[in-house]
Order: structure tokens, then sequence, then C-alpha cells
């Protein structure tokens, strides 16, 4: 930023990746302008946000001047629209479910096949394949034989979701595989590791091969054939545990 | 006099290799050939984080005691394990109970204490 700075750079936004804000720059660096603090910083209802206008000048002061007085004296820009913290899984299930759901201004990549549902156009999904409105299948992403997708579920890209798996309110992060015959809801799987929300436990999938690190060794190795049996064994009455 | 079911509380076998879940299905099976509409509870509160060869157990034990049936009960299940099992869709085909004593009761078992380990391995609730 001093190099900046000295290259004649006259104000810069810095944002510390941590929340999705939907902030109007516009009027942030206008209230900054009319203002006569060299720094704007950007707070919600729960605190700041992480971001920042900087004039030119404090960039350019005296670092040792900085240091004896602490912080340089700043403006406080109030933001009252759509933020979320990425500060848990939660909160990112409930940013992809905001998304999908039209109540924030993120509009998911790929085309609209029907009403809310996005598919890449690179994604490989099967006619079988029961996908409910809305979700988001991403780039490269493989969607077998009679997966179901549904509750506001996205897939994100270069994923495989195996024959017959179910996602229900369930977030998948790039380059995971997901083993056939699977059951997920409320939850976010990244690779081997698996949060469920509902339950607040995380699980590592990888060592039973129900899931795995695309571009890894691992995938396939230790699924079962015998619980492919647990469909023909299920009762409709039963309850799960 | 009530008729209660009978009932038999099993440990999974650790580790879950061939030898060892052979032993434990004909004990399983021997249990099932004889009872009426069997109750196996299956003790998992020793299990951090269940392995897919103890599923590939479970389900196997399903099958037998359904065909007698009865039914399987799992009971003091770890969080981690509960989430296999759900994800697996096995909890789809089990009951499941916090603790061994829940699932007993759960089973309608008026007279437990009165009931005698009839295998190697059985233990009242």
């Amino acid at each position: 930023m001093v190099e900046w700075a000295k290259e004649g750079v006259e104000q810069v936004l810095l944002v510390v990746l941590g929340s999705y804000a939907e902030i109007d720059l516009l009027d942030l660096i206008r209230f900054h302008s009319e203002g006569q603090r060299q720094v704007t910083k950007v707070f919600d209802q729960q605190g700041p946000l992480g971001i920042s206008l900087l004039d030119r000048g404090c960039i350019l002061v005296n670092r040792e001047q900085v240091s004896q007085n602490g912080d340089l004296p700043s403006a406080r820009y109030d933001f009252l629209g759509y933020v979320v913290r990425l500060s848990s899984s939660s909160n990112y299930r409930r940013l992809v479910e905001d998304a999908l759901e039209g109540r924030c201004g993120i509009q998911p990549s790929g085309s609209q096949t029907r009403k809310s549902v996005w598919i890449d156009e690179t994604a490989q999904v099967d006619a079988s394949a029961q996908i409910q409105a809305p979700c988001y299948i991403g780039p490269a992403t493989k969607i077998k034989a009679g997966v179901v997708i549904r509750g506001c579920s996205s897939v994100e890209r270069n994923c495989e979701i195996d024959l017959g798996t179910s996602l229900d309110h369930t977030s998948i992060q790039p380059n995971t595989y997901i083993a056939p015959g699977l059951c997920f809801r409320e939850s976010v799987v990244d690779g081997t590791k698996l949060e469920h929300l509902a339950r607040g436990v995380t699980v590592d999938l990888g060592t039973a091969g129900l899931c795995a690190r695309i571009g890894t060794q691992a995938r396939h190795a230790h699924r079962s054939p015998k619980l492919a049996r647990v469909s023909e064994l299920a009762r409709p009455d039963a309850e799960a545990g | 006099m009530t008729n209660t079911p009978p009932m038999t509380v099993k440990r999974l076998p650790e580790p879950c290799d061939n030898a060892s879940c052979r032993l434990f299905l004909r004990d399983i099976k021997g249990f099932v050939d004889n009872s009426h509409r069997p109750r196996l509870i299956v003790d998992l509160s020793a299990v951090e984080q269940i392995s897919p060869e103890s599923i590939d157990l479970l389900l196997e034990c399903v099958g037998h005691v359904e065909h007698g049936d009865g039914e399987v009960s799992v009971a003091g299940a770890s969080p981690k394990t509960s989430v296999i099992l759900e994800i697996t869709q096995a909890a789809s085909v089990l009951n499941a109970f916090p603790s061994v004593l829940e699932a007993a009761n759960g089973c309608q078992l008026r007279d437990f204490e009165s009931w005698k380990p009839g295998y190697p391995g059985d233990r009242a609730a």
C-alpha cells in the first residue's frame, strides 16, 4: 500500500476477507470524502466488518508516529444492508440459501435451466437425477444416476456425486467426491471433512471411503457394497436415530 | 404372566476382522434361531467412530434379526458414529437410543431382570 501511495494512488479500499457485505462503494466513497478523517471504517450492528477506506496521507504518515499514538482517528460508516459474516459453516449455508432464494445480490453462475435451478454448462447431470429448485451445480461437476438434490443445496466446481446419493440443505465444496448411496442433510462437505450443522459435529469420512478430495487415491477405496443393502432393508416407518 | 421378547445386549467385536465378525454373527444367529421376535441391542458406547466394516456387521445383524421378526437397536452411539449411521442410512433400519437402559425400555422389556444369559458375551441391560 505504501508503494501504491508513493506512486500517487489517492485512496485505498482495504477489505479483510471474512464477511460478505453488499456495500454501495460509491456511497462509502462519498461519505468518506464529505468527512474530515483520513480513515473510514465500515460497521454493521455487530461491529466492524473489516472494510476500511484509507487516504493516501494516512498511508504515508510516519510509522513511528502512528505506533506511539495508536490507530489514526477514523470515521464510522454504519451499514444497514445485507451482511453475512463467514465465520462458520452455518453462516456459509445461510449465504448459499439466501443467494439461491434471491434474498441477496449474489447471482449464481451458470445457466438457469428452470426457475431457481442453476447448472453450469460444463456440468454433467444424469437424466435420472432429481434436481429440485432452488439449487446450484457448478462447472465440471458430475451428478450420477439416481442422485437427489434438494433444499437449497449447492455442489461447487469439479465435484462428483455418485449413484443414488441424496443432498438436502447441503453444500459440497469444490473438488469433492461423494460415494454412492449416501444421504446428507444440513451439512457442508469439503473433501473428506463433513460438518453436520444440525448435530454440530465434524467428522472425517476419508478413512471410511465415503468422501474424498478429487485427485487423491483414496477415492472409492473402502466403500462397502453391503451398505447398498440398507435401502432394501429400510422400513418406511423406521425413525432415523 | 407377561410375555416379554427375548433380548440380548452385545458390543461390536474389536477389532472388526473376519474371524471376530464370523463369531459375532454365529452368536446372533443362535440367539435369533432360538427366539421369537428377538430384540438385539448393540452397545456402541465404546466406539468413537464406527468403521464401514462395523456398519456392514450391523446390517448383517439386521438381516438375521428381521428374519426372526425381531428388531435391532443401537445404544450409546457417539456423535460421530450417529452422523455416519445417518449418512449411510443405516439409521433407517436401526432403532437408536442414548443408552442401553433406554434401549431396553424402548424394547418394552418389562422384566429384563429375570432374563438369563444364553450365549457367551451376553449381559443383562
